[in-house]
């Protein structure tokens, strides 16, 4: 017997997801806000290492949770829910969030990769430099980090008013996500 | 094949209250988190002797940030005013609601799930949570106002709108709980 809605693993890790992915946006701001790194000024040090730390973990809670998707598929929405043409755009829409997400995070890794600063997983694993410090690799990966981080935004906004839209015709799509 | 899994029954309020506490929820968990990092961050990295060093701002990196020379210099003024804005007890009193608060977010998301299902606890729960996050913006707007005009600018609005969303979700939960109840 197929179940409705999605896995519970799919709804926790999609949760988790979503406040990581608020919390990098919004701490972000914060941090570029920062003065720029020098011998004695530290400040950015803790907020970038958390950014990527978050980042990398990310990617990884997003391939466990499609791992997840796709072994225990939930069922189609009712068509008194969402009409089939519909649900094609929704399954595009998702797809391109989590290509997104893969993109921006793999982006900004290799954006910090071409600096002089190294990446310690969590502060415990060091992972090994795959490029020299290069400043216009830095700016070119930055630069796409940047715009798709904006462009990722721009769909969750999209996302949201969707769930909200659901939400306010108490159709059995918004419980999809929401299986306690 | 379908089965009665999800529950279809839910009120159409506790549905809208339930999303809308998610979404604030999870956009009120990253502030707060980011609240909780900034007062972190910043009294640990100032100097010692209390006196900021001259800003390193070379060339390649002001064109990588896209900021100019002045800017970047006023960086370094701006983390140094929030510091000396900031009465020795700020940061840790703002520290410890932040992360009451952080928890108490992702607490709604919990529970505005519950009240998309409808859940047997989910309302009583809600107005526990609700009434929390609004009793963390009280205290919030109560430290901020005791503090000075510097940090009262940066936080003062954002504090008095989440506390005015807070009592609206309270509120709604409390109106719900009540019309359930007169129609059984």
């Amino acid at each position: 017997m197929q179940r409705q809605g999605f896995n519970r693993a799919v709804v926790v890790l999609h949760w988790l997801l979503a406040v990581s992915i608020f919390f990098l946006f919004i701490s972000s701001w914060w941090m570029m806000a920062l003065p720029l790194p020098s011998q004695e000024l530290q400040f950015r040090a803790f907020p970038f290492q958390l950014h990527k730390n978050i980042g990398i973990t990310l990617v990884i809670l997003l391939g466990i949770m499609l791992y997840m998707r796709f072994k225990y598929p939930p069922a189609p929405p009712l068509e008194s829910d969402m009409s089939p043409g519909m649900h094609k755009i929704s399954i595009l829409a998702h797809a391109a969030i989590y290509g997104l997400i893969f993109f921006v995070c793999i982006s900004g890794y290799l954006s910090s990769a071409h600096t002089r600063w190294d990446t310690v997983f969590w502060w415990l694993i060091k992972f090994p430099r795959i490029a020299a410090a290069d400043e216009e690799m830095n700016e070119f990966w930055g630069e796409l980090h940047t715009y798709a981080a904006w462009i990722l935004l721009a769909l969750v906004a999209i996302h949201i008013a969707a769930a909200v839209y659901h939400s306010f015709r108490n159709d059995g799509i918004i419980r999809r996500m929401m299986r306690w | 094949m379908k089965t009665d899994d999800i529950n279809s029954s839910t009120p159409n309020w506790a549905s809208i209250l339930g999303v809308v506490a998610i979404v604030l929820g999870v956009f009120l968990t990253a502030m707060h988190g980011t609240e909780t990092m900034k007062q972190l961050v910043i009294p640990a990295n100032m100097p010692v002797s209390g006196e900021m060093p001259e800003a390193d701002c070379p060339l390649d990196e002001l064109e990588e940030e896209g900021i100019s020379l002045a800017e970047c210099e006023f960086l370094v003024d701006h983390v140094k005013g929030i510091a000396l804005s900031s009465p020795d007890w700020f940061p840790s009193t703002m520290m410890t609601l932040s992360l009451i608060g952080m928890l108490l977010a992702f607490a709604s998301v919990i529970v505005g799930g519950a009240m998309v299902n409808f859940t047997s606890w989910s309302t009583t729960s809600a107005i526990v949570i609700f009434a929390g996050l609004a009793l963390v913006d009280l205290l919030q707007f109560a430290v901020v106002v005791n503090s000075g005009p510097v940090l009262r600018d940066i936080y003062l609005w954002s504090v008095l709108l989440w506390f005015l969303l807070h009592l609206m979700l309270l509120v709604g939960a409390i109106a719900g709980r009540d019309h359930q109840t007169a129609q059984h």
